[in-house]
């Protein structure tokens, strides 16, 4: 009776965990399922606004897109070459502007909480001067476009082609928090190589190479 | 981005992560979370027999099972830079012109940088002495970067310190000894660095007794020694191979070891170049006693006793000083009659004088006089020897050695300072050194690890790397380079000349000093030639003074970015002062030069190995690993022994052996290697082995149930053999005479990576009709110069194709590799595992077979005796237009591409090992383990453009198909065509000899299609109609036709 029980036990036992385990196992997840994919990053950067609304080209940003192998994430001296000047959004300097006059004061220095840790990461007082007493720190984004590690992706082919950015990154210039839009999967990039649309060759001759070697070695 | 090294980060920031993070992720962990919480509760009531404790096993099983499936993976991050600069651009790699400092001869490297660290070094071919080659030995030296078990802090008396109080003590130590006038002592290797030498200049001044004294462990101090003795100055010849047309080589592997391999296999190549018309190719003889690299790649070669070296020197010159009618007053005559090569040797020569060259290793003065008097009578001197502007690599002087030594034990030192050497390691006598320098009041290494010296010294003073620090080197008088740092030091270490200046109280940063010392002496040589408008500003205004002075800043700037850049630069130096050839110096040979007898027992001679050299990159895997170019053994040094003189003992390969000396002292016992052409009265062992601190190999290879260390815990990798260099003669002599060799029991298996030596086929393997495979094509000199396809087999071969033609796209990769320019010296395989990140295996596993080298370089020999034939053929994927390989992959691992590539997709590959046993080449490797790479700081060397391959895996040569993508893209990026050879693989980089030509096959105007329509052009295995990409050109040979041995009887 006892064995039978402790079997029956070790049983049950054995097969929840390995019902555990299931999730563990559905994050092994190849390439392609982590479409939707929209993380809270540290700082609430949006591309709506600056790619969208004011139009700045992508690759202002990204410039490793033509020069390297990753378009890269600008380092923080990027943003400053405009946050230098622009501490704030236009209405919320406005609204101060009107603010002052109404009570008759001098207005006063508005810093937007979020551009207020770009330069906090820089270790920049008030005045955006470096500050004596701060320390630089990185800023540590999350990563949304993230391929395996045995391909080896390199945007430049693509930028010189003509692909346009949103072509595989979604309509970026819409999405004030960035969210994987396609699922980058080996499927999914062979099609667009065999396109002879997109990939600028006549039919049944794409450019675009499906060697395995243009992305895996 | 990169994240290595940062992983530690990444999880502790995944653990942060709040749930809603990854949507789909954390709802399905808990939809799986819940049956299971419940599950206990339902248990518990199934029976009244089920105990308390049994109910705690079951739910802490459920709980742990739960609890594991809670982890959830890292939430990848991109971190960008605060602030950018223009040149790094994350992913893109830049080169930088240094130079190599992994030994004294200081050859131009361009460093690989990438995402801030330096990941490869290859020759720089604006450096006119190595002209774009790069050694194996440079090339592993950037593994010593990263090596986790580097000195990075100062330590005083045995334990870390901080700079500030290591500088304090030494200071107070230095005063004194400048107040009291005792004796300060500064011991280095070579130093040919201006910046340094000026350093130590300003650092010697202040004392009253201060000597800069200079070793080599691999001395020629007797070259320099004989040159003071014939021509009134200590200076070592520079060596014109390249201007040599006959060229006599008394043991001297100049290929492999000696001064400076890459310069002059450089010029080998050049004074043996078969493009011209007619074919121009030196004669190479080589006498020696063992069989070296460079005596493989000879034209005729003579294995003597070592003991006769003199003798047939003595010979030569005679027979020269009769031939050209000089008396040799001097010049005692040497017994006996001369031997018959050494008669038809003068007879070559004497037809060459002025462009013929007689080169000597040996360490007996006298020889190196009789070799300067030969050399001066064939007037080489001012044409294959330049005295004026002289090598600079070897400085070192055994006799001011032996001096420091008889100081020392005297006690009279009282500062004794110690600079890229390891005398107690390195010289004879070491334990008896290290209590004597235990005794010296103050005694400073400046090694980066806690090496033989550093442990016995009172302070160390860790420099940093080559590739961390400012310097320059001048290895030729008037050829200068600079060295730059490519990365911020990883650890506290200090520049050499920067610690000398802080104690002599003028800190200076290793920049500051180097540029002052640039613009002091070498820009007024330089100004000359580069700005010749300077003279003119004659008119002494104060603002025309003011002006110049900006001018001449602005010149040096000029000067200095441009030395920068190319990391070369060419002055004119005042030329040395020479005497002329001074008859009287003959008077120094010794009677014992004259006859040379054979002495009872064998004759005991050491030597460097061409990955090993002095033993200073022991530490280093990657060169533990790489296989001697002619042993093919790695991870040991053994005893080589003639197979007669093994056969006379009884001994075996692998069987211990004992050598004693015959006035006592400590016996070596190392396992025996049977060495075809040695001489038989010779056994030979290599230097450079048994190192403290070579343990760190115990787990260098996997571990499993059948693994053996490579290495047992405190031992050593192989023996230290530095005890028998014999100092007696003034000179540090790696000759020992009389010394017994007897038969131990025990047998230590030698880790060989080639396992068949013969380039016949034995007979039970022949193929039916009878003929081996022509492996190595050959032909003599003459024959080639008649017939240009000479050496061709007259086989033909089956018609019969069942391949479909292969649609090839734009390109057709290819290679070609120049078997006569092949000196076997291993630089490509070593550019080949720093480049594809080919893991080091350990001894155990090479034992099994198991290495993972993608180019290997097969060595052959054939026939005996005098006239042994060596070949050194490099190995590697052939990309085989009908590849074997392909055809039995049962997942499509192995396809082709569109290029002519044979691609391996490792994420494909199952590990049926199908491939590997359909290759003939056998050059597919086989990932029986995931081989080590804990190590977060050596991790760092990892090529980040190659995948790092994991267990149960094939791997191959790539053609290192990441050049190729990059160039593509690089030239797509530009919207340009791709260039003509724009596409160098690693190994074709660094071959020293420029032997290998890769490119494209469908391109005409390529390097590579006028090598395949070289008549000396052939494949491997053509019967088989494989259609390989890689051929070779066929060896030619400067030896008679008889002589000349024939793989195939049908040619």
């Amino acid at each position: 009776m006892r064995a039978r029980v402790l079997t029956l036990i070790l049983v049950v036992g054995i097969a929840l965990a390995a019902l555990a385990t299931v999730p563990r196992f559905a994050q092994l997840r190849g390439p392609g399922n982590n479409r939707g994919y929209e993380p809270v990053q540290p700082l609430a950067y949006s591309h709506r606004l600056h790619a969208g609304e004011l139009q700045i080209d992508c690759q202002y940003c990204h410039s490793g897109a033509q020069r390297s192998r990753y378009a890269g994430i600008p380092s923080a001296g990027v943003c400053m070459n405009c946050h230098k000047f622009i501490r704030a959004p236009r209405s919320a300097v406005r609204a101060e502007e009107l603010a002052a006059k109404e009570e008759g004061r001098e207005p006063l220095r508005v810093t937007s909480p979020e551009l207020a840790k770009l330069y906090q990461a820089l270790a920049l007082d008030e005045n955006l001067e470096p500050s004596a007493d701060g320390e630089p720190q990185a800023i540590r984004w999350a990563r949304i476009h993230q391929l395996p590690d045995f391909v080896y992706f390199d945007h430049r082919p693509h930028i010189a082609a003509g692909v346009q950015c949103q072509k595989c990154h979604g309509p970026i210039e819409t999405m004030e928090r960035v969210r994987q839009m396609e699922d980058l999967s080996m499927g999914w990039c062979i099609d667009c190589h065999r396109d002879p649309f997109t990939s600028g060759g006549d039919a049944g001759n794409p450019v675009a190479s499906t060697d395995c070697v243009s992305c895996h070695y | 981005m990169s994240n290595m090294g940062s992983r530690d980060d990444l999880k502790a920031v995944g653990i942060d992560v709040s749930e809603g993070d990854v949507p789909g992720r954390s709802k399905k962990a808990r939809s799986k979370k819940a049956p299971s919480k419940k599950a206990p509760s339902k248990e518990d009531s199934v029976s009244a027999g089920f105990g308390r404790r049994d109910f705690l096993k079951a739910s802490g099983f459920l709980v742990a099972g739960t609890a594991m499936g809670c982890t959830r993976g890292p939430v990848p991050e991109a971190v960008p830079l605060l602030e950018g600069t223009p040149e790094m651009v994350p992913g893109r790699s830049s080169w930088y012109a240094s130079t190599c400092g992994a030994c004294t001869a200081a050859c131009g490297a361009v460093v690989r940088s990438r995402d801030g660290r330096p990941l490869k070094l290859e020759g720089n071919s604006l450096h006119s002495l190595s002209q774009g080659g790069l050694c194996a030995v440079g090339q592993a030296s950037l593994l010593e970067l990263y090596d986790s078990q580097r000195l990075l802090k100062p330590w005083w008396r045995g334990e870390a310190t901080t700079w500030e109080k290591l500088d304090t003590e030494i200071e107070a130590a230095l005063n004194a000894a400048a107040a009291s006038g005792r004796s300060v002592r500064l011991l280095t290797e070579t130093l040919h660095s201006p910046s340094e030498l000026a350093a130590i200049a300003r650092f010697g001044e202040r004392f009253e007794d201060f000597q800069h004294v200079v070793y080599d462990p691999l001395s020629t101090s007797a070259i320099l020694d004989a040159h003071a003795a014939t021509h009134g100055r200590r200076v070592l010849p520079r060596y014109r191979i390249d201007a040599a047309d006959v060229l006599v080589s008394f043991d001297a592997d100049f290929l492999a070891t000696w001064i400076s391999p890459v310069e002059f296999t450089a010029g080998y190549r050049k004074a043996r170049d078969l493009s011209g018309e007619p074919p121009l190719m030196s004669y190479h003889l080589q006498i020696e006693s063992r069989l070296s690299l460079t005596g493989s790649n000879a034209d005729e070669r003579h294995a003597i006793h070592p003991a006769e070296m003199a003798s047939w020197m003595g010979h030569l010159a005679a027979e020269l000083g009769a031939h050209f009618g000089e008396g040799l007053a001097q010049l005692k005559p040497p017994a006996g009659n001369a031997p018959p090569p050494v008669v038809a040797m003068a007879e070559r020569l004497s037809k060459a004088r002025g462009h013929s060259l007689v080169l000597c290793g040996s360490q007996d003065l006298s020889t190196q006089i009789l070799c300067n008097l030969i050399n001066h009578l064939l007037g080489n001197y001012g044409n294959s020897l330049d005295l004026e502007h002289p090598s600079l690599q070897r400085m070192g002087d055994d006799g001011a050695l032996a001096g420091l030594r008889r100081e020392l034990a005297s006690g009279q030192v009282e500062v004794l300072l110690m600079r890229g050497v390891n005398p107690v390691y390195d010289l004879p006598g070491g334990e008896e050194l290290a209590a004597q320098i235990r005794k010296v009041p103050l005694s400073v290494s400046f090694a980066r690890s806690r090496d033989e010296t550093a442990s016995a010294s009172t302070a160390i003073c860790p420099e940093p790397h080559f590739l961390e620090d400012w310097r320059d080197a001048e290895p030729v008088r008037g050829k200068l380079s600079l060295t730059q740092p490519l990365i911020r030091p990883l650890g506290e270490t200090r520049g050499f000349a920067r610690t000398l200046l802080t104690w002599n109280g003028e800190p200076k940063a290793e920049l500051d000093w180097l540029r002052e010392v640039w613009k002091r002496e070498i820009l007024p040589l330089a100004s000359a030639s580069l700005s010749p408008d300077s003279s003119s500003s004659t008119v002494a205004s104060e603002s025309m003074a003011s002006e110049s002075m900006a001018s001449e800043s602005m010149a040096f700037e000029k000067f200095w970015d441009g030395a920068l850049h190319d990391g070369y630069v060419e002055v004119r130096r005042p030329a040395f002062e020479v005497g002329p050839f001074d008859g009287s110096a003959l008077e120094l040979v010794t009677e014992e030069a004259g006859g040379g007898t054979h002495r009872d027992g064998l004759s005991l001679i050491l030597y460097p190995k061409v990955a090993m050299l002095d033993g200073r990159h022991a530490h280093n895997a990657w060169l533990q690993e790489l296989p001697d170019p002619v042993t093919k053994v790695s991870w040991d040094n053994y005893a080589s022994l003639a197979p007669a003189t093994a056969a006379e003992l009884g001994v075996e390969e692998g069987d211990l052996v004992k050598i004693s000396k015959a006035g006592g002292g400590e016996d070596l016992v190392l396992p025996a290697l049977l060495q075809p052409g040695q001489h038989g009265a010779v056994v030979a062992l290599a230097q450079g082995y048994g190192r403290l601190g070579t343990d760190r190999f115990a787990q260098v290879g996997p571990l499993w149930l059948e693994s053996e260390p490579t290495v047992e815990a405190g031992g050593t990798v192989g023996s230290r053999v530095s005890d028998w260099l014999d100092p007696g003669s003034g000179q540090l002599t790696p000759v020992v005479h009389g010394v017994e060799v007897t038969a131990v029991a025990g047998h230590q298996r030698l880790a060989r990576s080639q396992v068949y030596d013969d380039r016949e086929v034995p007979e039970k393997l022949r193929p039916a009709d009878g003929h081996p495979r022509p492996i190595i094509q050959q032909a003599s000199l003459a024959a080639y110069t008649e017939d240009r396809s000479a050496g061709k087999p007259h086989g033909h071969f089956p018609e019969a194709d069942l391949w479909q033609e292969f649609p090839l796209g734009q390109h057709h990769w290819g290679m070609a590799i120049d078997l006569t320019a092949c000196t076997g010296c291993s630089a490509c395989v070593l550019a080949c595992q720093v480049e594809n990140n080919v893991p080091v295996v350990g001894r155990d596993e090479v034992r099994r077979r198991r290495d993972l080298y993608w180019m290997r370089i097969d060595r052959y020999y054939s026939q005996e005796g005098e006239n042994l034939e060596v070949a050194h053929q490099p190995m590697l994927c052939h990309h085989c237009d009908n590849a074997p390989c392909e055809t039995v992959c049962p997942v499509l691992a192995t396809v082709h591409s569109e290029e002519g590539l044979n691609q391996q997709i490792y994420n494909r590959c199952v590990g049926t090992r199908y491939c590997a046993n359909n290759c003939p080449f056998k050059v597919r490797r086989f990932n029986w383990f995931k081989y080590a790479h804990e190590d977060a700081t050596a991790n760092l060397v990892l090529n980040p453009d190659v995948t790092v391959r994991s267990r149960g895996v094939m791997e191959k040569c790539s053609f290192c198909v990441q050049r190729i993508q990059e160039a593509k893209i690089s030239a797509k990026a530009r919207r340009e065509e791709l260039a003509v050879d724009a596409v160098k693989t690693a190994c074709q980089q660094s071959c020293p000899a420029g032997a290998i030509v890769f490119g494209d096959l469908a391109d005409p105007q390529s390097e590579i299609a006028q090598a395949v329509a070289d008549p000396r052009h052939y494949r491997l295995f053509e019967e088989l109609n494989i259609e390989p990409s890689v051929g070779y050109r066929r060896l030619i040979r400067n030896r008679p036709e008889e002589e000349m041995g024939h793989a195939d009887p049908h040619a």
